[in-house]
């Protein structure tokens, strides 16, 4: 079984007053392997997060079917297996990290100790531990960023979703970051991540998927498929100066 | 239970800290300051005035948590996207609005709790200034009044959550919350007076209809008012309470339901 399948995912926006429809999405077919570390490239409005947003059953497909670990991701049950990072995470001004893992930890069905545990172990990991009394407002982006990263993991899920998981980290941040996901590699977790920093998905991904305009245009396996000077960074140019550019 | 649980209490702590809630209470602090002196101006049956300016002022400053505070521990989960943060947990669409209603019914509990005891006040201190053999004041009235209230409070809230569940945003929400209010006060009013037949007054059966209509579909919400109860401490059959709290119970089920419907149904790009 898949830990994520996608057959031929098509995502039509409609726009409110215009006719006009932004196709998104066009007949996507993935397939995510269990502990596999899997990397989601394509410029700017790609379709990388509209395509983590149906995982999430935060919006649904116009046409075509996904599933995690065999199930709908509109079972809640799904979600416990899942843990989500989205693009620019925003959370409740008024709750401290502490508060917002405990409701990530509670809504799983942990125990409070258990919470706790793990709570100070990920803000640890994560530098926010000076922080993690203070309302949420008050943090930084990229603080922000991490204590996301946290919630995603408190419950200690075997799949990771994470929509651009580097955006807004300092370099240290970003180090940080990468070992945490090589981390989570060894322990055997599922990473499907979407990321613009090509250098980091090719150091920690098995495979990355370059989508442009919502078409799948190459599935690269990471190991094998570069050849002697080959970058994914060269790969992933050639690839958008074929394709004819950007959309917009 | 714990997906419910878990929102309902990240939703009460975002509304209880949140600073449009220390301006209300510094309005009703003013509010019963406002009571205790104007009482001192009326020489007979000031406790009745004073339950009555305090009954009041809780009922109003509950409103203004309900427009202000509620309306927007709802609306901000979609402007800003913390939705996501709820939602991709294990929690499902029905949870989702049942844990919001249930965070913004703690915060109106705790609100009107604190708010009744702080009104008690004023109502006391007048009872004891002016002590008047013939009156009739009870505290336990006082205090169902309060707890009808909360009840009135957390059915307006049950609505807006409904409309939350389909509008995009914070202002249509308002718009259809403060009129829900409105017709749902003077519903009550308004059919008696159809009811009552004035002489030379023609009322179309049309119009009739209407009022009927509006009548059954908005929230009696006149029925959670005892003011009068409470400030001539008039009894209050237990018939009364019963039936609407039953009433209560059944009008926030529907919404809970119908809001959960829609919900199930939404996307959130
Ligand atoms: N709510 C929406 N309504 C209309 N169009 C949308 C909506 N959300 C996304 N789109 C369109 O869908 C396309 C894909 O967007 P998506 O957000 O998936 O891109 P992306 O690959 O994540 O880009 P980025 O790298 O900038 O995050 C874009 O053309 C975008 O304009
Ligand atoms: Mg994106």
């Amino acid at each position: 079984m898949s830990a994520i399948e996608t057959k031929s995912l098509t995502k039509v926006f409609k726009k409110d007053f215009s006719k006009k429809k932004i196709i998104a999405l066009k007949s996507l077919s993935l397939k995510i392997e269990e502990g596999e570390v899997f990397g989601f490239l394509g410029p700017n409005g790609a379709g990388k997060s509209t395509t983590i947003k149906i995982l999430l059953n935060l919006i649904r497909p116009t046409s075509g079917t996904v599933t995690i670990m065999g199930k709908n991701p509109s079972d809640k049950n799904v979600r416990k297996l899942v843990g989500y990072l989205p693009e620019n995470p925003y959370f409740y001004d008024h709750l401290s990290a502490k508060e917002l893992l405990w409701f990530g930890g509670k809504s799983c069905n942990m125990a409070a100790p258990a919470i706790r545990e793990r709570t100070l172990q990920l803000l640890e990991e994560l530098e926010l531990i000076d922080a993690m009394k203070r309302p949420l407002r008050s943090y930084s982006k990229g603080m922000v960023q991490r204590a996301g990263l946290a919630l995603a993991l408190i419950h200690d899920p075997q799949i990771l979703i994470l929509d651009e998981p580097m955006s807004g980290l300092d370099p240290m941040g970003r180090i940080k970051v990468f070992n945490l996901i090589l981390k989570l590699k060894e322990e055997g977790k599922t990473i499907f991540f979407s990321s613009h920093i090509l250098h980091d998905i090719e150091r920690l991904c098995d495979r990355a998927a370059i989508l442009i305009n919502g078409d799948l245009i190459r599935l690269i396996d990471v190991k094998n498929d570069l050849h002697q000077g080959e970058t994914l960074e060269s790969i992933f140019m050639d690839e958008v100066k074929r394709s004819g550019g950007l959309r917009e | 239970m714990n997906g419910i649980w878990s929102l309902g209490y990240i939703t009460f702590k975002e509304g209880i800290k949140s600073r449009a809630l220390f301006g209300i209470l510094i309005m009703v602090l003013f509010m019963f300051a406002v009571t205790e002196t104007l009482t001192d101006l009326f020489m007979r049956d000031i406790v009745k005035v004073a339950a009555d300016l305090s009954l009041s002022t809780i009922s109003f400053s509950g409103l203004l948590i309900v427009l202000f505070i509620g309306i927007n521990l709802l609306s901000k989960d979609i402007d800003k996207k913390t939705i996501y943060m709820v939602i991709s947990r294990p929690i499902s669409r029905e949870q989702y609005i049942l844990g919001k209603l249930l965070g913004i019914a703690m915060l109106l509990i705790v609100c009107t709790l604190f708010l009744g005891i702080l009104s008690s006040i004023p109502v006391y201190l007048s009872k004891l200034s002016y002590e008047n053999p013939q009156s009739i004041f009870k505290w336990h009235i006082y205090f169902i009044a309060i707890a009808f209230i909360a009840m009135k409070l957390i059915l307006l809230s049950s609505i807006t959550v409904f409309f939350s569940s389909f509008t995009s945003t914070s202002f249509i929400s308002l718009v259809l919350t403060i009129a829900t209010y409105i017709i749902g006060s003077t519903s009550e009013v308004v059919k008696g007076l159809l009811e009552a037949k004035i002489e030379g007054v023609e009322i179309s059966p049309a119009v009739a209809a209407v009022i009927k209509f509006v009548y059954y579909i908005f929230p009696n919400l006149s029925a959670f008012d005892l003011k009068i109860q409470a400030a001539h401490g008039l009894a209050l059959p237990s018939g009364y309470i019963l039936s609407t709290s039953l009433y209560w119970g059944f009008y926030i089920a529907i919404m809970a339901v119908a809001g959960a419907l829609i919900m199930r149904r939404r996307e959130f790009p």
